[in-house]
């Protein structure tokens, strides 16, 4: 026999829980939002471009260039909430480890990640659609050293947050690299944003290298000071979160590194 | 003796919606060979001062120096001598043993190789050594305990810090893990600061006790001068004849006591043991049982909670 009560128990116990902190609410409202945001707007270019040639390699390698950012974001912040899961963080810090140490750790590992990741799905695309992702030659290794860069400026943007807020915030793991998809027009061109959005895409590095990298499939020339912005904004950026990150971790010492576990 | 860490007017002061003074200008000293127990009640304050001395938690002010060097001028360079166990931290759970040991051992210069020579010995102590590829998720809570004291003890420390090593844990367990610790001690020299609930593993580890309460030092003393300055011993009778005549006697000397059927138990200072028992044999009260408890220093533990 079915006990409404029970059933009720545990309806309770998740709805709380999801009313309360940024994972609940993102997964009713935030997840929606840039999905239908960024599948959305890729349709609509596609619905323009049935004639170009090149469109499935566009996307794949969006696609791939996309997970270099992921991977870069992810693996920091992630790397962090993984000392928080394992009650480890207090075990760490108290040893001779500083954190620019973690941190340089998390990156080596990270460049690793990216390998792996990037040649597996370069042949996984080849195999499964015939598309040759590395088409781009040459300019593959700088943009991917510069969507990496990005990757960490976000996991460090992530990271501040969460080292000094806690569990309550750990979904911004995943929702603050997300945000830069749409406006980094990874799948589409940015003029397809609307104005203010194409304002806001024209700051992020990201953006620059996604339309490098359609200009190159295209047989279009690659502007060389689409690589300088980006790298300029990236190292600005990149800086920019670092410290950030730095000046939250030192702000969470005041409260305290064990109430992270 | 050689000081191993100096820890002056040291102060945390947590600031925000509830402000709350966690240590109030502590001061103390630790001696090189000396085990030093911080004890005090939930919130006196132990586990804060804890994570100050190790670097995880930022004092508002004060001065904290190892080895006569200010931690925070030094830091690296001081906890690489410093080594931490507590029962309320734990490991990455899908490492092994082994990957543990490996990491902790970088953290601290040791190649692989050389980690692996230092914490072999210690694991076969605990018995762990056979399954040291098996992941932490696989262990028990007395073996995670054991794998944080040899993840304590193989980095070859000058100073290891305990936060109550043995909190939640059975009591043969318990005492292994204190026999180890004085052994380690013994065998190294090892300066130890030791948090616990529990008063008598307290009693028997420290050479010296620093009881907090409310942030604050209240006493530092050997366990056994503590105990001592408690005048009341615990006289427990088991009475044949003469309850209602021991009633009187408690009611007319106005004496704390317990009474559990014929159990009577009466806390007297020590100087009046003797009347009392005089007064037991001139009322012909009859017991055939009677044991006198020296005080002990979970009976200062529960005094100086209580005031």
């Amino acid at each position: 026999m079915i006990s409404l009560s029970r059933v009720k128990g545990i309806f309770f116990r998740h709805f709380f829980a999801n009313i309360r902190g940024v994972h609940g609410l993102s997964d009713l409202f935030y997840w929606p939002f840039v999905d239908i945001l960024l599948w959305g707007l890729t349709a609509i270019w596609m619905e323009t471009q049935n004639s170009v040639a090149s469109l499935p390699l566009i996307l794949m390698t969006g696609l791939i260039f996309w997970q270099v950012i992921w991977r870069g974001a992810i693996d920091f912040s992630v790397g962090l909430l993984q000392e928080f899961w394992t009650r480890n963080l207090s075990n760490l810090f108290s040893t001779p480890l500083k954190i620019s140490e973690w941190c340089l750790g998390i990156i080596s590992l990270s460049i690793l990640k990216l390998i792996i990741t990037i040649v597996f799905g370069g042949i996984v695309v080849y195999l499964l659609y015939a598309l040759n992702v590395f088409t781009i030659g040459a300019y593959f290794l700088p943009f991917t050293a510069l969507l990496i860069l990005f990757g960490w400026t976000v996991g460090f943007l992530a990271s501040a947050l969460i080292i000094y807020w806690g569990h309550q915030v750990e979904s911004l793991a995943w929702m603050i690299p997300f945000i830069f998809a749409p406006f980094s027009a990874v799948f589409y061109p940015v003029n397809v944003l609307p104005q203010w959005a194409q304002t806001i895409a024209w700051c992020l590095p990201t953006t620059y290298i996604f339309e490098g990298m359609r200009k190159i499939l295209g047989q279009e020339v690659f502007p060389m000071n689409f690589f300088v912005s980006s790298l300029v904004l990236n190292l600005i950026y990149f800086s920019l979160s670092f410290l950030l990150f730095m000046k939250m971790f030192k702000k969470s010492l005041n409260k305290g590194l064990s109430r992270l576990e | 003796m050689e000081s191993i860490l100096s820890v002056r007017a040291l102060t945390k002061k947590y600031v925000g919606r509830r402000t709350h003074l966690a240590v109030d200008q502590i001061s103390f000293e630790l001696k090189k060979g000396e085990i030093l127990g911080l004890l005090g009640p939930n919130g006196s304050g132990k586990t804060t001062t804890i994570q100050m001395l190790l670097g995880t938690l930022s004092p508002t002010s004060g001065s904290i120096f190892y080895f006569g060097k200010e931690f925070v001028k030094h830091r690296s360079e001081v906890l690489n001598k410093i080594s931490y166990a507590s029962a309320y931290t734990s490991l990455p759970w899908s490492l092994s043993i082994k990957e543990n040991l490996i990491t902790f051992g970088y953290l601290y210069g040791f190649n692989p190789k050389e980690s692996e020579k230092l914490y072999s010995p210690l694991l076969e102590k605990f018995g762990m050594l056979h399954f040291k590829n098996a992941p932490v998720s696989s262990l028990s809570a007395g073996q995670i305990t054991r794998l944080m004291l040899v993840k304590a003890f193989f980095i070859e420390p000058k100073l290891v810090l305990l936060d109550e090593p043995t909190a939640s844990l059975d009591p043969d367990v318990s005492k292994e893990i204190c026999d180890f610790i004085l052994e380690e001690r013994k065998k190294r020299d090892l300066s130890i600061l030791f948090t616990s609930h529990k008063m008598e593993e307290s009693s028997l580890l420290c050479d010296r006790i620093i009881f907090l309460k409310q942030g604050k030092i209240i006493a530092n003393d050997k366990p056994k001068h503590l105990a001592k300055s408690i005048k009341t011993y615990r006289i427990i009778l088991l009475i044949v004849d003469g309850m209602k005549r021991i009633q009187s006697l408690i009611k007319e000397e106005v004496l704390s006591h317990k009474i559990d059927h014929r159990v009577v138990e009466v806390q007297l200072d020590e100087e009046k043991i003797p009347k009392f028992l005089h007064d037991l044999s001139r009322l012909n009260i009859v017991y055939t049982n009677i044991k006198i408890l020296e005080p002990n220093l979970e009976d200062y533990f529960l005094l100086m909670s209580k005031k």
